[in-house]
């Protein structure tokens, strides 16, 4: 069958209005999931799996991939409203979204929000439909070696959210990559700071730690001082995000797309890391490199790019081999499953016309999603001028809801206060949390991936420059700590009367 | 408090910290099976990796405080009065305490009713019929949003248990 | 749900001032602990059933994943709660016959839990990469004895973990624990990528892990450990072998409720299951997914689950693998 062929059959599939319908409810579920703190774009994906077991299995997977999408842009509008990341995928959104919204420009963040989040989607859809076999025949190339590498590599993105001392940055990132040692030994099984609770062992939510970092302290600082807030405008306001905004921040959202679509295709890195390291390129290359952390409009364009750019590309890994990149695409590969579909291959020899069908489908659901997306600012656009003393509890509220919802577990909400006291005390101390929540993620999958190289390899540790891919990943490494280390010098030179 | 204390807070507590991990904590609380073979692939070698490298950051830090000429600038506005504000921190901590103790007895739903009026008391909010309004309304719709559209098993207390 | 939802509030009023003391059991919604993670084998398995379940129960079923520690946390939620029936866990071969025999660590032990039934058998296979060269057992076994084979599995005192060991075991591999290296990863699906990947050389886990790769030929697979042959999979089953003791390596899922669950609850159990496996539909969609469906009465199921814990037990034992501190 040829392309236009396939386009054909493809076409056909989704023409209907069922379909689209689909799509386009699924966004707008999405879109609400991802904006409730704890209930987060997995959930949401979880919630409406059911319901697509009585539909056409492309009719179903459209609904699914709609709550995905919007999932991922609907964390956003919490993150910068009332700083709670609504999916951990927006968490860097939070660095300048946040204080955007403080200075009275929250209108404006959500919208370049927005737009970030279209054009990458749009890129990242457009990455799978051309580049789906190179892509995924590249990500089977990783293995844990490779995995070391990059992860490693990831790991410097700490000195670009690490604010004026990188000293703190990474005493912050320490903390947290020793908080998650906590649980059961990948390699032995056995316990680590576990003091013997069942709880403990599964070691601590990745969601309770993040709202906790975020949102509790808030609630903190503000016990510490009502009133510091009155005064302050902290409006929605008339700013709307401009044309000229997009065209300066345009390099930062493409930017963002790709290594979003790079980081999306090989499985098990996620949205999350991919936000920060767009964040922390967009920073390097900014030359308002100063403003970033105190609401640059750029950094909220990049992080929205970065976690935007994955949506499409985790589906690469999923549709070509039938790996699942992370928990989300997990529950989607369920749902082909369940409608009698292998990925795989196969699956574009044997089932071309779905594929195609998915492939348009996904293209119009950018366009969906600017819509969605465009109402569900102007609806939300309400907290923003609720008063803060009112805010503050119902935000107390939530948290308690949506961490609890996230595992079903109490304890979790006991997580979420402990690490609250904790990101106080960090903020207090100008210690940046953006470091600890990345080591939080990285560092467990850089462990298991060092360790699992030396069980490979008879703890030889050649292995870890076993090829290409780990040789450029070192030597990106190297350069990087290089360039640190000399800006941090040249800084200190700078401000050093001696 | 200035960036100078900052820093020399810090590396004292983080000198401490490593210490502590090092000696006591990962001895005691790690466990290790005896048959492992290579040391890079025991339990304890990332734990002790990292408790190392916050010792070489706290020295950093403590080189920091040194090499820093004192300044006046300071950071964290202080509260106008420093002593009630601590107070009201250690209220913040006994309601998030109670809200834990609360939450299997009394069901999420009252509990967080709580921790609602009590938060906004505590910050003395400027609206307080609007307060405890939204103390009843929201924890009741988020349960209803949970519960019934979200499918989630929230916490029931022993006494009045909701639909 | 827009009904479920005007239902709901219409009840509340009733509900909240009806007594409670002579109710029927389930007067109200059961809520079903998934001790894994969304998406996954148990997870699909669980919400399948939940459907024809809930309608022969009658009351909603809440489906709760508390995931975390192989199974563990959610498995201790389900033991400590009050024994009335209103928490009731769907239990799986790696948290109640894998853990609790591998384990010392474990919070729980089989006695902490009474089942009230096993609902569905899920066949193993081994399979490789077929880049790997390797055709049959006899060729896998050939390259251990040479050395540097590893296998994969979704973590330690997983039914992965276990099944490797054993099959080596079986087929003669002296101390099959330094024979071949145990890769552990994060969950099946990773443990099935490190195959694809080269990372391992070989997997033994449930067929429905592995049904979508031998279909797409990304797998091959070599070793079928049912007596009977499992649809789409062309290998050799445990019988063509004669390996009768490796029929024992099956995964299951079942419900379980804590200890102490009161007979007339485990009675009504086993109705519920009865007419829930009735369903032609559900039957089907597990069929489709390479499953057995077989309802077990509670007392078969406890024999069962038994007898499959005592043999990993021994095997874990002869082998070394028990999981101290």
């Amino acid at each position: 069958m040829s392309m236009i062929d396939s386009l054909l059959a493809g076409l056909s599939l989704v023409s209907n209005v069922y379909a689209f319908l689909a799509l386009f409810g699924g966004i707008i579920i999405g879109v609400i999931g991802g904006a409730i703190p704890g209930m987060s774009a997995t959930m949401a994906v979880a919630l409406t799996l059911p319901f697509t077991f009585a539909l056409q299995p492309i009719t179903g997977i459209l609904l699914l991939l709609g709550v995905y999408k919007g999932g991922i842009f609907g964390g956003s509008i919490p993150a910068i409203l009332i700083k709670t990341p609504g999916t951990p995928a927006s968490s860097a959104t939070i660095l300048d979204g946040y204080p955007l919204a403080e200075k009275g420009e929250a209108g404006r963040a959500l919208g370049m929000a927005l737009w970030a989040s279209c054009t990458a989607d749009l890129i990242s859809n457009l990455a799978l439909i051309l580049f789906a076999g190179w892509l995924a025949s590249f990500a089977l190339s990783f293995g844990p070696p490779e995995f070391f590498a990059l992860i490693l590599f990831s790991l410097t993105i700490i000195a670009g959210v690490s604010g004026d001392s990188l000293l703190r940055g990474a005493l912050s990132a320490l903390m947290g990559l020793l908080l998650a040692t906590i649980g059961l030994d990948l390699v032995y099984g056995t316990n680590r700071f576990t003091f013997g609770s069942p709880n403990m062992m599964g070691g601590l939510n990745f969601i309770a730690v993040l709202i906790g970092l975020f949102a509790i302290p808030e609630i903190i600082a503000m016990v510490w001082n009502p009133t510091a807030h009155i005064g302050k405008t902290r409006k929605l306001g008339k700013n709307w995000v401009t044309f000229e905004d997009y065209k300066n921040s345009f390099k930062s959202i493409v930017r963002g797309s790709f290594i979003g679509v790079f980081l999306g295709s090989i499985p098990g890195i996620g949205a999350a890391p991919s936000a920060f390291l767009s964040y922390s390129e967009a920073r390097r290359k900014s030359p308002n490199k100063k403003n970033f952390g105190k609401g640059e409009i750029e950094g909220v364009a990049a992080a929205e790019a970065g976690n935007n750019g994955v949506a499409g590309a985790t589906l690469i890994p999923l549709l070509a081999l039938g790996v699942p990149g992370d928990v989300i695409t997990a529950i989607i590969l369920g749902a082909f499953m369940i409608h009698g579909l292998q990925p795989g291959p196969m699956m574009f020899v044997l089932n071309v016309d779905i594929i195609y069908g998915l492939f348009i489908g996904l293209i119009v659901s950018s366009i969906f999603l600017f819509l969605v997306g465009s109402v569900a600012i102007r609806g939300f656009k309400y907290v923003a001028d609720v008063p803060k003393r009112i805010l503050i509890p119902g935000v107390l509220v939530l948290c308690i809801f949506g961490v609890f919802a996230v595992n079903n577990n109490i304890f979790d909400v006991g997580v979420m206060f402990a690490m609250g006291w904790l990101g106080y005390f960090m903020m207090r101390n100008s210690i940046p949390a953006a470091p600890f929540l990345i080591a939080f993620i990285l560092g467990p999958l850089l462990e298991d991936n060092f360790r699992q190289s030396m069980l490979m390899s008879g703890t030889d540790f050649t292995i870890l420059f076993r090829g290409p891919i780990t040789w450029f990943f070192w030597a990106a490494t190297i350069i990087t700590i290089i360039a640190i280390v000399r800006s941090t010098i040249a800084g200190r030179v700078k401000t050093t009367p001696q | 408090m200035t960036a100078k204390t900052i820093h020399l807070r810090l590396g004292l507590l983080a000198c401490a910290i490593s210490l502590f991990l090092i000696f006591f904590a990962i001895p005691y609380w790690v466990s290790s099976p005896s048959n492992v073979g290579k040391v890079v692939l025991s339990p304890l070698f990332w734990p002790y990796t990292i408790s190392a490298l916050t010792g070489l950051v706290g020295i950093l830090l403590f080189i920091e405080w040194w090499r820093t000429p004192p300044t006046d600038e300071r950071i964290n506005e202080p509260s106008d009065d420093t002593r009630t504000a601590m107070l009201r921190l250690l209220g913040m901590a006994v309601i998030m305490v109670l809200t834990m103790m609360l939450l299997p007895v009394l069901g999420m739903v009252w509990t967080c009713m709580l921790s609602f009026i009590s938060t906004a008391f505590l910050v003395r909010t400027r609206h307080p019929v609007t307060a405890v309004i939204c103390a009843v309304v929201i924890p009741l719709l988020l349960y209803v949003f949970f519960a019934h559209v979200a499918g989630v098993a929230i916490p029931q207390g022993d006494f009045v248990r909701l639909p | 749900m827009k009904m479920k939802l005007l239902g709901a509030l219409g009840t509340m009023a009733l509900a909240l001032t009806a007594s409670t003391a002579y109710a029927e059991y389930p007067e109200r919604p059961i809520n079903m602990v998934i001790p894994y993670g969304a998406g996954g084998a148990t997870d699909i398995s669980a919400r399948t059933i939940a459907e024809p379940l809930g309608t022969a129960v009658g009351k909603p079923l809440v489906m709760s994943n508390v995931t975390g520690a192989g199974g563990a946390t959610g498995s201790v939620v389900v033991q400590n709660a009050k024994p009335d029936g209103y928490t009731m866990l769907f239990a799986r071969v790696g948290s109640h016959s894998v853990s609790p025999a591998m384990k010392d660590t474990l919070p729980y032990t089989l006695d902490d839990f009474r089942f009230v039934t096993v609902y569905e058998i899920n066949p193993v296979a081994c399979a490789v990469s077929p880049s790997s060269g390797i055709n049959s057992m006899d060729e896998l076994i050939a390259k251990v004895n040479e050395g540097g084979v590893s296998y994969s599995s979704s973590g330690v005192g997983s039914l992965l973990h276990l099944a490797g060991a054993m099959v080596l075991n079986e087929y003669g591999v002296e101390d099959p624990l330094t024979a071949a290296t145990h890769i552990p990863q994060k969950g099946g699906g990773e443990a099935a990528t490190a195959v694809l990947n080269g990372t391992a050389t070989f997997i033994c886990t449930n067929t429905s892990a592995l049904a979508s790769f031998v279909a797409n030929g990304q797998l091959k697979p070599i070793l079928v450990t049912t007596a009977e042959p499992v649809a789409g999979f062309d290998a050799p089953t445990s019988a063509d072998e004669g390996k009768p003791a490796l029929e024992k390596l099956v995964g299951w899922t079942g419900i379980a409720g804590p200890a102490d669950l009161p007979d007339d609850v485990a009675a009504k159990w086993g109705e519920w299951m009865g007419q829930a496996a009735g369903d032609q539909n559900f039957v089907d969609q597990m069929t489709k997914r390479g499953s057995v469906i077989n309802v077990m009465t509670p007392e078969d199921a406890n024999t069962f689950i038994q007898e499959q814990y005592e043999s990993f037990r021994a095997l874990v034992d002869e082998l070394g693998m028990r999981i101290k501190g």
